[in-house]
Formats: structure tokens, sequence, C-alpha cells
């Protein structure tokens, strides 16, 4: 069940409905909101609802044993095994593959024949949001940043919560979780302005990256042999706007579908192309992964707080795994390497006697800029690229011109215009038009929306790219 | 990002993340059943607008026959647009904007 489908629209609908009329009963409503967002996931894969199911109980039952202000025996080695189990499940559906085929590749190379069978495993939906909301929440209670929920429907409404469950954003449980003690108040939520977030992530999603995806990067991507240098160069900028109008209108309609619902997502996204440095990059980019990364794994490998040669070790383990859990396949691993490489060099300049003195100035942040966007445009190629020797011959073809005439569609530009317009909308903006929305009578609301969505319907293609995210 | 964790504390980044601090807005704007309305008339509206998928979504499912009756209404509302004018001017619209921007789909 897509965001931008009819099913979606319905389910929605009658979700609102729901879970509204029951606020005054908390708990059922817990156990509604619970029953529909396991149907959302179910209509994937009903069989995977055991895996849901599985991970919810994992967490409960670790947690309740972890929870700090306990005095048990082996509460860190509890621990371990809970993050163990998690991680088990995820590499046995997403990366076991993949382990198998180096292992196999590698055996070949030494003139060996080993029978390794692969398990051709359907990857479930969502298995690397489900894992890292799962592990946040028991290394949470663990370092007693939180304490162990009792209720088990708490547990796994937290890990399935149908807005999040497939991509994101990484809700922590220490801000999610308290959420659900009381009835919730609509009041706390512009409607305006959530309602502007939906619509806008609709468009970005229907109009903007569905476009490029299906008019130009895709056909690019699948075969760049027969490609320009021009149209190579140009795929790769028109990807990068994709992926940020696909993702972050996916994390748009899910911050603003639960807000409607009464419930509060971090934001993920602050205009990432406007970064100066890398690591400023990472701040704006899928902020709650970013943040996610940092606080366990990187601060628990030691941080910064271990000299420079461990901080640069500390960073590119983050950012290889990082990458790794985007997907199991080389590209992914290099995509993370790069940035991992960046990020050190980003770290290193940022405090060196040259960067004070050469590295504020106007003409320093233009090159910052630049530099920046170009290597994050670069480091793309990589990740959008179905395999290692896809994005050689991709690279091979930008140097070489393969001999072909651009082809470009004329709608390319505008909507990487579009899309970068997006970068410059100052952040009130929003808040100021659903505030003046909030005003207007509910004729008026509804009338807005409408006319809206008409537009988007209208411009949008027939034909939709998934979600790039649905597949991590 | 992960390098700035002396320098960006914790309570910074989640200090951010909100999307819609709590404030004052006029009650009339913060009844629930008065947002549900306003959603379920810009879907209603958006059926209207564009019956043909509404139907086609229906008749997809109703393998056996257990949606009849919404299809039998979903067919309802398609003729009403579809006499009123709607449905074309939505189905020209797309067809316009196709043309203009050259995939020529519709």
């Amino acid at each position: 069940m897509l965001f931008p489908t009819i099913d979606f629209g319905l389910f929605f609908a009658l979700s609102l409905a729901l879970v509204w009329s029951l606020n005054s009963h908390n708990n059922l409503k817990k156990v509604v909101l619970l029953a529909l967002s396991l149907a959302f996931y179910a209509s994937w894969n009903w069989r995977f609802l055991l895996l849901l199911l599985a991970s919810g109980a994992i967490s409960y039952l670790v947690g309740l044993y972890v929870d700090a202000a306990a005095a048990r025996p082996y509460r860190r080695a509890v621990l371990t095994l809970g993050v163990a189990l998690d991680l088990g499940i995820l590499a046995y559906f997403k990366y076991l593959d993949f382990f198998i085929a180096q292992v196999l590749t590698l055996a070949h190379d030494l003139g060996l024949n080993p029978s390794i069978a692969f398990v051709n495993v359907t990857l479930p939906v969502a298995i690397s949001f489900m894992t890292f909301h799962a592990i946040s929440y028991i290394i949470d209670v663990f370092r007693g940043r939180l304490a162990a929920s009792r209720s088990p429907v708490d547990i796994l409404l937290y890990i399935s919560f149908f807005p999040h469950l497939v991509a994101g954003p990484i809700v922590r449980a220490h801000e999610f979780l308290p959420q659900l003690a009381s009835p919730r108040n609509a009041g706390d939520f512009s409607f305006g302005e959530n309602m502007l977030l939906i619509l806008g992530g609709l468009f970005k999603k229907m109009v903007i990256a569905n476009y490029l995806a299906v008019r130009f990067v895709d056909p690019v991507f699948t075969d760049p042999s027969q490609f320009s240098r021009f149209d190579l160069v140009m795929a790769v900028y028109a990807y990068a706007i994709q992926i940020y109008a696909d993702f972050s209108a996916y994390t748009d309609i899910a911050i603003g579908v639960a807000a409607l619902l009464g419930y509060r997502f971090p934001q993920n996204f602050n205009q990432p192309y406007r970064a100066l440095g890398i690591g400023d990059f990472w701040r704006r980019w899928h902020m709650t992964l970013s943040t996610w990364l940092r606080d366990y794994l990187y601060i628990p490998l030691g941080g910064n707080r271990h000299g420079a040669f461990a901080t640069a070790r500390n960073l590119m383990l983050t950012m290889l795994l990082g990458g790794l859990w985007h997907g199991a396949n080389w590209t992914f691993l290099i995509w993370g390497g790069m940035h991992g490489a960046a990020l050190i060099a980003d770290h290193s300049w940022r405090r060196s006697v040259a960067f004070a003195r050469y590295g504020t100035g106007g003409l320093a942040k233009i090159v910052d800029w630049a530099l920046t966007f170009h290597f994050v445009c670069f480091a793309w190629l990589f990740f959008r690229s179905p395999s290692l020797d896809s994005a050689t011959q991709y690279l091979l073809g930008i140097w070489t011109d393969n001999g072909a005439q651009s082809t470009m569609p004329g709608i390319v530009p505008p909507l990487i215009a579009c899309g970068a317009l997006t970068q410059f909308v100052p952040p009130q903006t929003r808040a100021v038009l659903g505030a003046m929305l909030d005003d207007r009578g509910a004729v008026a609301q509804a009338a807005f929306g409408f006319a809206i969505l008409y537009f988007v319907i209208v411009m949008a293609p027939s034909a939709s790219a998934p979600f790039i995210y649905f597949q991590f | 990002m992960v390098s700035q964790e002396k320098s960006l504390p914790r309570k910074d980044v989640e200090g951010r993340a909100a999307t819609t601090p709590p404030q004052l807005r006029p009650a009339s704007a913060t009844s629930p059943l008065r947002r549900i309305l306003i959603v379920n008339a810009i879907l209603a509206l958006a059926f209207f607008a564009f019956p043909g998928g509404l139907v086609e979504w229906l008749d997809e499912r109703n393998t056996t026959g257990w949606l009849e009756a919404p299809l039998t209404l979903a067919r309802g509302i398609d003729a009403v647009s579809a006499a009123t004018g709607v449905k074309a001017l939505g189905q020209g619209l797309r067809k316009r904007f196709s043309s203009v921007i050259g995939t020529g789909e519709d």
C-alpha cells in the first residue's frame, strides 16, 4: 500500500475517523492503531507479520530485563543477545545471499568448489527500519533513557506504527512512547501546516520524482552505454533531485499523516543540497539515520574522544555500515566509504589553522558548497547503479561519450530547477501558510486542499516509480 | 554528522526536530471531527473529478462480487461526473499537460 494510491487514501480516511473517535479510550485506540498498522504491513506480504511480531516480542522481553532501574545480573549480556537477534534477522534476510556470493567468488578464485546454496529469501519490506527501531528501544532502556514499557501493545505499535513503518523517519522510542501514554490533542498540531506537508509531498513524489525517474534517470542507469556524456552527467544531477524529492516526499507525508493522527515525528530533511561540507550534509540529509548512527554506533565506537586516528576509523566504520544498511551491494559499500573518507577530510579541514584563516569568507563558502554538492552527486552515481560493473560502464561513458546524441527530454531541466528551488524556500514558509489556512473556514480549507490535489493528479504521469527507500 | 557529538548536543538536534510546535489555534480549527470531514471532502472531490481510477480500483478487487454495491455507487458517480463535464475537464487537462511536456500519454 503506497502513500499516493487510492488504497492508502481510503485506508487513511478510515484510520483518521477510527483513531479520533476512540481518542478518549486510549488503550482501545492503541489496539486499533496496532491492528491498522499490522493490516498496512500485511498488505505487502502477510507472512512477514510473524517477523514484525517476533521483533516486537524480542524488544518487549529484552526491554523488561535490561531496564536500568532493575539491578539484574547479565543485563549487558541480555542486551547483546537482543541486539544480536535483531541484527541476525536483518542479516539473514538482507545480507546472507550477498555474503554467500562473496564466499563463492573467493572460493572460485582459489580453485575451490564448495557446495553452499543461496537461501533465496524474499526481502521483507521495511526490515532495515524495523530493526533500527527495535535496537533503539532496547539500548535506550538499557542506558536508562526511558523506562521499559510494560505494555506489549505499546512496543509493537512503536515498531509498526504505519506512517513510519516502511521508510521512516526513524523515530526514537523516547520520542514516541511517551506520546502513547495519554489521549492526543488535535490542537497541538496545525491542520493547515500538515495538510501542506502531505500535499507538498505528493507533488514532490508524483510529479518531480516520478517524471525524472520514468522519463530519464531509469533508462539512463539501466543501460548507460546508449547515452551521451551530456545525458550521463545530467542524469546524475537528475537523480540527486529525484532521490531528494522521492525520499523527502515519503517522510513529509509520513510526518503529516502521523500529525493528523495526533503523533509527532522528528524532522528528517533540512534542505540538504545547501550544505557547506559533508558533515553539514549529514546534519541535513536523512537526519534520523544520521543521529541513529551517531548515538548507537559512532559514539559507542569511541566517537572523537580518542585522537585523530581513532576518530577517522570510527567515522569510516560508521559510514561503511551506514552504506551497507541501504543494501547488500558493493555499490552501497563504496558510497558509504566515499562519504566516510569525505567526512574524515571535512573533520580535519574544519579543525585546521588553514580553515580558520581562509575557510570562512564568502568565496570560500561558495567553493565549499560547490565541492560538497558535486561530491554528493558523484557519490549518488554509485548509490544508484545496480552493480559495480554498471557504475564502471557509466563512468567510462562519461569519459568516452559513447558516440551518442543527447536524448534528454525537455521536461528534465525544469524539473531539476523545480527540485532545486525547494532548497531555497524559507524554512518558515509552510508554518506561515499553514497558520493562514488554519484561520480559514472548513469549506475554504477543503477547496484549497482539493485544488492542490487536483493539479497534482493533472500533472502526474500515468507510470509511477516505487519509493526508492522501500527497498531498504 | 557523527563527528559533532560534542559541539552539537543531542537536545539541540531534537529541539529542531519538532515539526509543528504547539500553539494556540482557533477552537474551530482544532476539532478532530472537522479535520475528518475536510479530509473526506477532499478525497470525495478528487474521486468525483477523476472517477475512472476509483471504478477501476473497485472493479479489480470485485472478483467475487463482494464490492458490487460500492462499485455501482462509483459507476453512478462516474456517470454524474461525465454528464456534468467534470470528468472530461480532468482528462482534457491531463492530456494537455502531457502533450505540453511531450510525453504523449493518456
